[in-house]
């Protein structure tokens, strides 16, 4: 196992590389100077000249990248050219918040996907299988953000069961952080669910015309032995796979549910950013997100490993 | 859009009713051509100008002069929401297209081209990938500026990842195809080769790839002119309309409706219209043919004529005795076929019986009925099947799981997809020692161990650690053994236990199997198709024909003097030595589908020795456990070359 994580985090190491020169790149793409930005239009010559130097812009451009690397390796994304706060300290307060929204959503896709593809699968053509395939299909053509406005208006605005807007973290309150997350995260999770659910249904199906399963039958255990453990355990190989990417979709997703729910996220502060030309914030954005998403990758590749004997290094 | 839909409803029509799929698919359609009719003309049909205010009248619900109201400026709503179509048409248009050029030519470029160019192109696809898509789409409208336009473009860049994934796959799938090779070995230069052989390929799966992504596109639209990143204010999309919503949500939610129901009718009817091109295109082709089922009329069965064959007499120590067994499976279209009919066969304790036919006459469904797992598609009609006296057929689902295990266990043909790949071989034995015998753990795993070195596994302990891949054939074959023995069945069902196993390992399994009875003292039910196999391992041996038993023998009077053609022909078709020059004789012929027999002797058009009276149904008839279904029986002097 140890084995199989060290070969994925070398495999990663060209992918960083190349994000890292991506994201880098971004300052030399920008239309406008970014020193302009900053100083706005009352800057004399004199301040422009000084700011240029001080933000090291005179330096050749792969020295450049080269001092960005490495202060970005040691957790240094530079400061913002809006407000020159420390892009790390904003980044990493938001954070949470983005964070605990993907994975209560993960959570309820998870599980409502599972739970729907699998009676669905168990019973072919049948009412349950219908309800699941005709939820599963609209559940991908409604927008996230739009099911949860209509979640606001029935449960916030009418039935007041939770709070229209707002985040309280975990910490503060476990019981207010709940009930500010339900919402979002049940616009971002079902959506979700549908994918999540398609594939259970369809993998499930697979597996239980397996030899393994009728021999399972014949040996005489029950019915619901065979479905979670000798089923499930195979149908999860392939879910696993693009719940990796369903995740990557949520955190793209919750950028955009947030405001819905006026919730200080990242996705708040990559609007902001984008508006503003902030090129260290959106940095340091994407920086973190590609983190995530490759952590999530490698759980998934682990969580794969367990599943699935024959994809462990012997 | 959705607010016009009629509400008369046609009425229900009894004849040529069109299926439900042609239903959606025709609604899919309808949606479609009616956005692009208001895209194209939203200019005629609108009932107010889009952008023009009246903040007398804002946020008025919907009446006879606003049907979906206004918005907070006064504005129609259902005007915006028809200018709103026409954003959706194109957004959708330009960031498909866009990807759609940028993807497949570079896709097909470095997958043609391979080495350096393809590595490098295919890691920034990676990297692009490992980003969520939104913040792509946020990243790339930082560098050109928000807007409609701009935001296609960094949605067009986005998804242009996918085609070129797309491309370069059927690529790299289709360079080394021959007639590739060989138009390159004729000289056809690179660009013909790409333009003229490889791109065709490609046109099926881009055709489902650009629905998906139109589908895509229009939410992502949505999302980014409701963050304020596409569509600029006061330009009506449906995306810039949920935003206004927003605001709204506590005093007018209805503001929400027009646009989100618009976005999921059109994203709904391009992603249904998606899936049908992919079905038609799976198929291979779009037209639905009906399998024609073959006319011919079913056989009568033998209860239907009233001629049962004799019963067995029963034998005081008799593990299993099947009297009258009839199965059907259910065809598509809902007819039954029987597939076994009024089959009867006893099997002494510690007897061998083996059960021998061609595929296809129903052996494995005999075999499946005896532990009730013929599936959902079949049934048993007719018949008992006793198991030291009591009836299997009688018992409900919790009584045979009970049964099933502990009293009748059975062994397949494939002994590797026969066991769970996900846990180790001896988990699976233990598991079943626990959950039948009620073994702790510990005790479980110490008789698995036992179980496994009977088997004749060497290093039982460490082997049981083993995954089913990484095992032989016939290991994974003993391991299937020890399971199926772990609980002392009464019966063992082996259904070609050794026919995926290499000659050398077969004669192995058999020696196990003799070597098993002698200790375990089961019956075995042997199915096999060869008669070589079954002379080996077996006491008697019952021959099936098309689902019925057409003779039944001891092994020894069975290969001295075969009674019925059908035996005779699988004698003659089997290979003993090489000392016989002229090629093996073959049956002619194949045997015949359910449903499909012949109504007298199934036989009768397979056998040279058919005659008028075969055309009527043939009774299995005899002495003792030498039974033969064929009137011609006594006067035939069947060769058998041996």
């Amino acid at each position: 196992m140890l084995r199989l994580v060290l070969q994925r985090l070398l495999a990663l190491v060209p992918l960083l590389f190349i994000v890292s020169v991506l994201t880098f790149s971004f300052t030399s793409l920008l239309p406008s100077d970014p020193v302009d930005l900053i100083l706005g239009d009352n800057g004399t010559q004199e301040q422009y000249e000084m700011l240029r130097e001080r933000l090291g812009l005179n330096e050749p451009l792969v020295s450049r990248y080269l001092d960005w690397l490495g202060k970005a390796v040691q957790g240094d994304l530079g400061s913002s050219f809006f407000n020159s706060v420390s892009v790390t300290g904003a980044v990493m307060q938001r954070l949470p918040v983005t964070l605990s929204l993907t994975a209560m959503s993960a959570l309820i896709a998870i599980i409502v996907g599972v739970a729907a593809g699998v009676a669905a699968a168990l019973r072919p053509q049948s009412w349950v299988d219908r309800v699941a395939t005709i939820g599963a299909t609209f559940g991908q053509a409604v927008p996230n953000f739009w099911f949860g406005l209509i979640l606001v208006a029935i449960f916030a605005v009418n039935l007041r069961w939770f709070p229209a807007i707002g985040f309280t973290p975990l910490l503060e309150s476990p019981w207010q952080w709940l009930r500010s997350v339900t919402l979002p995260s049940l616009a971002l999770g079902l959506s979700s669910s549908a994918a999540v659910a398609r594939q259970v249904r369809s993998a499930m199906v697979g597996v239980l015309q397996q030899d393994y399963i009728r021999a399972a039958r014949a040996q005489g255990l029950s019915a619901r032995r065979i479905i979670i453990r000798h089923a499930l355990t195979n149908a999860m190989v392939p879910v696993v796979a693009i719940m990796s990417f369903q995740i990557t979709v949520l955190l793209g997703g919750a950028l955009i549910v947030e405001q819905v729910f006026a919730i200080n996220g990242l996705g708040t502060l990559a609007i902001a950013a984008v508006r503003q030309q902030d090129i260290p914030m959106l940095q340091g954005l994407v920086l973190v997100m590609v983190g995530l998403v490759v952590s999530v990758q490698l759980i998934t590749d682990i969580l794969y490993g367990l599943l699935n004997p024959k994809a462990r290094p012997s | 859009m959705t607010a016009r839909t009629t509400t008369h409803r046609a009425r229900p029509r009894r004849l040529a009713l069109p299926s439900a799929s042609q239903v959606i698919t025709g609604a899919a359609i309808a949606v479609l051509v009616a956005l692009a009719f208001m895209a194209i003309f939203a200019d005629w049909i609108v009932p107010y100008d889009p952008l023009r205010q009246n903040l007398i009248q804002s946020l008025q619900p919907p009446s006879a002069q606003h049907w979906l109201g206004t918005d907070d400026l006064g504005r129609d709503v259902l005007s915006r929401l028809i200018y709103g179509c026409r954003i959706a048409v194109l957004a959708a248009a330009e960031a498909t297209g866009l990807a759609v050029l940028l993807g497949v030519p570079l896709g097909l470029f470095v997958g043609y081209r391979g080495g350096w160019w393809d590595w490098c192109v295919m890691r920034f696809v990676e990297a692009i990938v490992s980003i969520p898509g939104i913040m792509v789409a946020i990243v790339i409208i930082a560098i050109l500026g928000a807007g409609l336009h701009k935001a296609m473009i960094a949605l067009g860049i986005l998804y242009s990842t996918s085609f070129l994934r797309l491309a370069r796959g059927v690529v790299l799938a289709e360079r080394e195809e021959v007639y590739v090779r060989s138009a390159r070995v004729i000289g056809a230069s690179d660009g013909r080769i790409l333009l003229r052989h490889i791109f065709p390929n490609i046109a099926p799966p881009l055709i489902v790839q650009i629905t998906l992504t139109v589908g895509a596109v229009l939410l992502a639209e949505a999302g980014l002119s409701f963050i304020g990143l596409g569509v600029q204010p006061p330009d009506a999309s449906w995306g810039t309309m949920l935003n206004t919503a927003a605001s709204y949500m506590d005093l007018d939610w209805f503001l929400a409706i027009p646009p989100g129901i618009a976005i999921i009718v059109t994203v709904l009817s391009v992603n249904l219209l998606g899936d049908v091109i992919r079905d038609s295109i799976g198929r291979g082709i779009a037209i639905r043919t009906e399998p024609s089922t073959p006319s011919v009329r079913f056989a009568p069965t033998a209860r239907e004529t009233g001629q049962s064959d004799q019963a067995i007499a029963p034998g005081p120590d008799d593990v299993l005795r099947i009297d009258g067994l009839q199965v059907v499976i259910s065809q598509r279209g809902g007819s039954e076929v029987p597939v076994v009919t009024d089959l009867s066969l006893a099997i002494r304790k510690g007897e061998t019986l083996g059960l021998v036919g061609e595929s296809g006459c129903g052996k494995t469904i005999t075999g499946l009925a005896i532990t009730g797992l013929i599936g959902a598609g079949g049934r048993i009609t007719h018949g008992a099947i006793r198991l030291d006296g009591a009836d299997l057929t009688a018992l409900g689902q919790k009584q045979m799981v009970s049964v099933r295990g502990n009293e009748v266990a059975m062994v397949f043909q494939d002994p590797i997809t026969s066991l769970n790949p996900a846990f180790t071989v001896g988990d699976q034995i233990a598991e079943v020692l626990q959950a039948k015998k009620g073994l702790s753990r510990k005790d479980a795993w110490a008789r698995t161990i036992e179980l496994i070195d009977r088997v004749g596994i060497p290093r039982p302990a460490s082997r049981a650690n083993a995954y089913p891949h990484e095992l032989s054939g016939g290991m994974a074959q003993r391991i299937a053994i020890a399971r199926a023995l772990s609980c002392n069945p009464k019966l063992l069902i082996a259904d070609e236990p050794t026919t995926a196993l290499d000659v050398t390992v077969q004669q192995e399994i058999l020696d196990l199997f003799r070597d098993l009875q002698d200790e375990f003292g089961m019956a075995i039910l042997f199915v096999t198709h060869d008669l070589a196999v079954a002379a080996d391992i077996c006491d008697r041996i019952a021959v099936m024909y098309a689902g019925e038993i057409v003779e039944t023998a001891t092994v020894d009077a069975l290969f001295a003097r075969p009674r019925h053609p059908y035996t005779a022909g699988l004698l003659n078709a089997t290979p003993h030595g090489s000392d016989h020059t002229p090629p093996l004789p073959t049956i002619k012929g194949s045997v015949p589908r359910p449903g499909t027999w012949p109504a007298g002797c199934r036989f009768a058009n397979r056998c040279e020795f058919v005659e008028e009276r075969c055309l009527s149904r043939v009774p299995l008839a005899g002495k003792d456990t030498r039974l033969v279904r064929c009137v011609r029986a006594d006067e035939l002097r069947l060769e058998t070359g041996r």
